[in-house]
C-alpha cells in the first residue's frame, strides 16, 4: 500500500518530468547547432570522419549539450525511483512535440502538416507502448 | 537528398541499435546493485558505485558511438525529422525483448509499434 502511494504522480514530480523534456530539447538543439557548421561535409573515408568529429567536438555547443545530458540523466534516474516508467515515458514523449517547435523557432526549419501528423502517430505509439508496460506491472502486483 | 534518405535512415537505425545495446548493458549493470532510496546523496553514491561496474563502460562506449553517428546525421538532415525517426528504438527494444530475451510482447505494444512505424514513414516522406 505504501509503495503504491509513493509512486503517485505529484505536481513536483510532474514539474521535474517536464523540465527533463525541456532539457532534452535543449540537448538536441545544442547537438544540431554544433553539427550545423559541418552541414556540407561528405564522409567517404575514415579519416574524413575523424576530421568531422574533431571539428564538432571543438564546438562549445556540443559540450553544453553533453552537460545537459548529464543533468538530465541525474534528474531522470532520481525520478525513476519515485514513479513508474509507464507514467514517466508518456510525459517525457512531450519532447516529440517540443523538438519540432524548437526547430521551427531556433533553426528556421519548416515542419509541414503531414510531418506533424507523423509526429502525432509516433506520440500515440509511444503512449500505447508504455500503456502495455503498466499492464504488466499490474499482473506482477 | 532523396537518394541519401535511405542512408540517413540506416544511420539513424544504427544509433537506435547502439542506444538499445547501451540500455541493455546499463540495465543489467543497475540490476546487479541495490537500488538507492530517494535522496540525492544516496543517488550520487549509487552512480559512483555504478561507475565501478565494467558493463557500464561497455554501455558508455556504445553511447559514444551512437553520439558520433547522431552528430553526423544532424549535420545532414533537419532536427525535427531526425528526432522523430529516432523513435524507432522503441521497435528495436520490442524486437530485442521478443526474440533475444524471449519476453512476451502484448497486443497493445504491437499496436504502439505499428503506430510508430506509420509515424516514422509519414515523417520521412515529408523530408524535402
Amino acid at each position: 500500500m505504501i509503495k503504491v502511494f509513493k509512486k503517485k504522480l505529484t505536481l513536483k514530480i510532474l514539474v521535474f518530468l517536464i523540465l527533463t523534456d525541456f532539457l532534452e530539447t535543449f540537448t538536441h538543439l545544442c547537438f544540431k547547432k554544433s553539427a550545423l557548421t559541418e552541414s556540407d561535409f561528405v564522409i567517404n573515408k575514415l579519416p574524413d570522419a575523424l576530421i568531422f568529429l574533431q571539428s564538432v567536438f571543438s564546438s562549445g555547443f556540443l559540450w553544453l549539450g553533453l552537460f545537459s545530458v548529464v543533468v538530465t540523466f541525474i534528474i531522470w534516474s532520481s525520478l525513476l525511483s519515485k514513479i513508474d516508467l509507464s507514467v514517466a515515458v508518456p510525459v517525457c514523449s512531450f519532447s516529440y512535440i517540443l523538438i519540432p517547435i524548437a526547430s521551427i523557432i531556433f533553426l528556421q526549419e519548416k515542419v509541414s502538416l503531414f510531418r506533424w501528423s507523423g509526429v502525432l502517430f509516433i506520440l500515440l505509439g509511444v503512449v500505447f507502448v508504455s500503456l502495455s508496460a503498466s499492464e504488466k506491472e499490474h499482473i506482477l502486483e | 537528398m532523396r537518394e541519401g534518405l535511405g542512408f540517413i535512415l540506416f544511420l539513424i537505425a544504427l544509433t537506435s541499435i547502439c542506444d538499445t545495446i547501451n540500455q541493455l548493458f546499463l540495465k543489467s549493470a543497475i540490476n546487479s546493485l541495490f537500488s538507492p532510496s530517494g535522496n540525492i546523496r544516496e543517488i550520487l553514491r549509487f552512480i559512483f558505485k555504478l561507475l565501478l561496474v565494467p558493463r557500464v563502460w561497455v554501455s558508455f562506449l556504445f553511447s559514444l558511438i551512437s553520439l558520433c553517428i547522431w552528430l553526423f546525421v544532424l549535420s545532414q538532415v533537419d532536427l525535427s525529422f531526425a528526432f522523430s525517426a529516432d523513435s524507432m528504438h522503441y521497435i528495436f527494444i520490442a524486437l530485442a525483448s521478443r526474440f533475444i530475451l524471449k519476453e512476451k510482447v502484448c497486443f497493445k505494444r504491437w499496436v504502439g509499434i505499428i503506430l510508430i512505424v506509420v509515424g516514422i514513414m509519414m515523417v520521412s516522406v515529408s523530408v524535402s
